[in-house]
């Protein structure tokens, strides 16, 4: 941890739903069993993407919107380390939309927790790309009129490891969450994570959204994707949480010869 | 002694396989062989050429007028035929004219071959018998090539070698062609050079988007991933191969990507992103002229101070810009080197010129000999990334030992955590920018050729290097004493080594700008204060008579 003045507190606002993401990922970690010397927390810029600097592990804290490429390049030249990418909707979502896609497809076992809290916070207040419809900022002073970016949808329909969605205010859920992704043996993990701002955006509060989050029914067959598929696009007065889609396509790493072989690292064989 | 030789023809009409077919039988016969092309951006039509020089001494550079064409289609005949020098012999792919020798090399390779795809051998068969080269080298080579597809098509390709040759012959004893020289008979390409040297340094990660003329740098790596233990991955746009080229080399593998100037545009905020973190990241810069989409598959040196001032904010760079194929092969492992010595982002500089440069290699070394990565293994839990040092170097551990490996592209303490300390924001960037005290004293010296005491120096840089020598060495040849300077290192400059070197001396800038880049670098560093230039921006690379004519001119 940082020990200098300037940083010795967090840079986020009182109420911030980063404070429980954080708390929770601290628990999840040992839950799960994570050697921390072997974790690397991979960000871009944004409030979430400070959070690597706030606990103990390796970090690799980027550029806006690049946190995805840079981590699957951690992942490929050493599997062995478990990489977790902790960002925003911006930076996962707008930013670095074109990674998103094509990691989908890629299929990386790198770990995606996304802070979804449908506003920009660090640029202080404008629409993000899953803010809602109407969403009115001083920039988009008449409402957002593009519709939301649905990434589980996409995620689902590009065949994605392991799909799943929490609730920031659900820190028990959030855990539960948390661990299966870290334990998920495959691909492209994506965990989205619904983060209430409560200083910039006032609609999609706490109250808001835990009067809607509803937890997917354990007789959800997760492979199913058109089943999945059906989940994701529920949004509005019910929005379920919990895993959504589970895919048994191969991931990137076990279709490279070059990586049956070994970590890259270790194969470099020399000083 | 040598000719210019070339092979014209439409894109998807082998112009590109009977120049590689002749350039490996010229060499295999111990010529000196320096071969180019000049393509268009398209996959089929148009108009491509592929220039083959042989010669009894070492080649440099080509010669624009020919003095032999094989034309594969009309349009060549049109377009080149004025470009012939005095005697010329054109070979051409259909009827017989003025001063013109009709061989039809389709319809024979149909007849023989049963396909127009041996219209190639039946060419280069003919090339040979028109200069008075025995084609027994050549049908040794197709039976290489050809063994795998069986006897059926080594047949066949030998039988239209030797129709080729027995039409061919008609044309003899125009030209007076080199004899043999014992050149070494291994060909290789700037591109094919820098992929080897990478491969062999170990590089274990290549990722890139593809873009002419960077692009045979990359597939030649795919080609040889398997030999030599390398993850080749095809990035969905050129700002994800630099920031997995960061993730990368963060975890320990030399890791590099390959580019052209609009690839790299989009690449230099991760370029930034490989100073801040302090990242040995490997950047393959074929150049071509731009702006913007410009002319794709033409060659320029246009990109050298976008290159030196690339990246927002300020850290330490070097670019390397080699002018051979085996300057392309050293260049890349010193290049990997230097970037992990001083933990910073190397560029090379290429272009399509020096990408598609052809010439006798002597035995490349194809063993694994990794560089030194300068990591530490005994890192503990004190460990700090950024330790400020006299050197400017911190030392680097790699993630997943025992210390926690940080970092952060905002600005950070010594242990890699996000600060607004602006104390040590100053302390830390000096930090940063002292590793250009350390990469100016060993930046490689320029090197000299031509007469010592030589008054007119030209001053060249990359691809224009061979064309330059060979302008020095006709200019000494005819009574004027001229020497050159050629800077394969390009930034950072020790102009205190430099300034002795130019002296007093009338110095002329040859580039393939238009505004002179290299120049105004060395101006603003102070090793230079005036000097005339020679510069060229058309597409095509210098010849060396042509920079000898605007010398004399």
């Amino acid at each position: 941890m940082n020990k200098h003045f300037f940083d010795t507190d967090i840079a986020w606002c009182p109420g911030c739903g980063n404070f429980p993401i954080l708390r929770t990922l601290d628990k999840a970690i040992a839950a799960a069993g994570v050697d921390r010397r072997k974790l690397v927390l991979v960000s871009g810029i944004g409030q979430a993407a400070k959070l690597p600097h706030y606990t103990q592990a390796n970090v690799f804290n980027g550029l806006h919107g690049r946190a995805l490429p840079a981590a699957v390049g951690i992942k490929l030249a050493n599997q062995e380390l478990e990489v977790v990418i902790t960002s925003g909707d911006g930076d996962m979502y707008g930013e670095g939309g074109n990674h998103f896609l094509h990691n989908l497809r890629r299929n990386v076992g790198v770990k995606a927790f996304v802070h979804n809290n449908q506003v920009y916070g660090l640029t202080k207040g404008q629409a993000s790309p899953t803010s809602d419809l109407g969403f009115v900022t001083k920039v988009q002073t008449h409402g957002v009129v593009s519709p939301p970016f649905n990434p589980l949808a996409i995620a689902i329909a590009e065949d994605c490891s392991f799909v799943a969605r929490s609730f920031a205010g659900d820190p028990k859920h959030l855990q539960e969450m948390m661990v299966a992704a870290l334990q998920h043996k495959g691909g492209f993990t994506l965990l989205d994570i619904l983060q209430p701002c409560p200083t910039f955006n006032k609609v999609n509060t706490y109250q808001w959204y835990r009067e809607r989050v509803k937890p997917i029914p354990d007789t959800h067959d997760a492979y199913d994707r058109a089943k999945a598929l059906e989940l994701a696009f529920h949004w509005g007065d019910e929005i379920p949480i919990g895993i959504l889609y589970l895919s048994k396509r191969p991931s990137f790493e076990e279709q490279q010869v070059v990586l049956s072989k070994g970590t890259l690292v270790g194969q470099y064989a020399g000083r | 002694m040598n000719l210019q030789l070339r092979i014209a023809g439409a894109a998807g009409q082998g112009v590109e396989t009977t120049g590689d077919l002749l350039v490996d039988a010229f060499a295999g016969i111990g010529l000196h062989v320096f071969a180019t092309q000049t393509y268009m951006s398209r996959v089929r039509g148009g108009l491509n050429w592929f220039d083959v020089r042989i010669g009894d001494g070492e080649l440099f550079s080509g010669r624009r007028r020919a003095d032999l064409l094989v034309c594969l289609s009309k349009e060549g005949l049109e377009w080149l035929r004025g470009e012939m020098a005095d005697p010329g012999v054109i070979l051409f792919n259909g009827a017989a004219g003025e001063g013109v020798t009709g061989i039809e090399f389709e319809q024979i390779a149909k007849d023989l071959g049963g396909s127009a795809i041996m219209a190639n051998t039946v060419a280069a068969g003919a090339v040979l018998a028109a200069l008075g080269y025995e084609v027994g080298k050549l049908e040794e080579l197709l039976r290489d090539r050809f063994a795998r597809k069986g006897e059926e098509v080594v047949v066949a390709n030998i039988a239209c070698v030797r129709k080729g040759a027995e039409l061919g012959t008609a044309a003899a004893g125009k030209l007076k062609a080199p004899q043999p020289a014992g050149a070494p008979s291994g060909i290789c390409s700037g591109n094919e050079a820098v992929g080897l040297a990478a491969a062999t340094a170990g590089v274990k990660f290549v990722t890139s988007y593809p873009m002419t003329p960077s692009t045979g740098v990359f597939t030649f790596v795919a080609g040889v991933a398997d030999e030599y233990g390398i993850l080749v991955e095809q990035a969905e746009d050129e700002i994800a191969a630099i920031n997995m080229v960061c993730g990368a080399a963060y975890a320990g593998v030399p890791a590099m990507t390959t580019t052209s100037g609009g690839g790299f545009a989009l690449m230099v905020e991760g370029l930034a992103l490989a100073g801040m973190l302090e990242l040995p990241a490997f950047i393959f810069l074929g150049q071509r002229p731009g702006p913007a989409t410009g002319l794709p598959t033409r060659t320029a040196q246009q990109d050298l101070q976008f290159a030196i001032h690339a990246g927002h904010g300020e850290f330490a760079k070097a670019i390397l810009a080699p002018g051979t194929p085996q300057q392309c092969y050293d260049l890349t492992r010193h290049g990997l080197e230097l970037a992990h010595k001083y933990q910073t982002p190397v560029i090379l500089m290429s272009d399509q010129f020096l990408a598609d440069m052809r010439k006798n290699c002597t035995g490349l070394d194809t063993s694994y000999r990794p560089i030194n990565r300068y990591v530490i293994e005994d890192a503990g839990e004190s460990y700090l990334r950024y330790a400020v040092t006299d050197s400017g170097v911190s030392p680097r551990a790699l993630p997943g030992g025992e210390a926690f490996v940080v970092l952060d592209s905002d600005e950070h303490t010594e242990d890699g955590h996000i600060t607004e300390d602006l104390e040590a924001r100053v302390r830390l960037q000096n930090k940063r920018l002292r590793k250009l005290d350390g990469m100016k004293a060993e930046a490689l010296a320029p090197a000299w050729h031509g007469p010592p005491e030589a008054d007119h120096v030209l001053v060249c840089w990359g691809s224009t290097y061979g064309s330059c020598r060979e302008a020095v060495d006709r200019l000494n040849a005819t009574g004027r004493p001229t020497a050159m300077l050629q800077f394969a290192q390009v930034w950072p400059l020790d102009a205190g080594a430099i300034r002795p070197r130019l002296g007093t001396r009338r110095v002329t800038c040859v580039e393939g700008n238009a505004t002179g880049q290299f120049a105004s670098v060395l101006r603003e560093v102070g090793a230079l204060s005036d000097c005339e230039m020679i510069l060229k921006y058309d597409g095509l690379p210098f010849t060396g008579e042509e920079i000898a004519e605007r010398v004399t001119s």
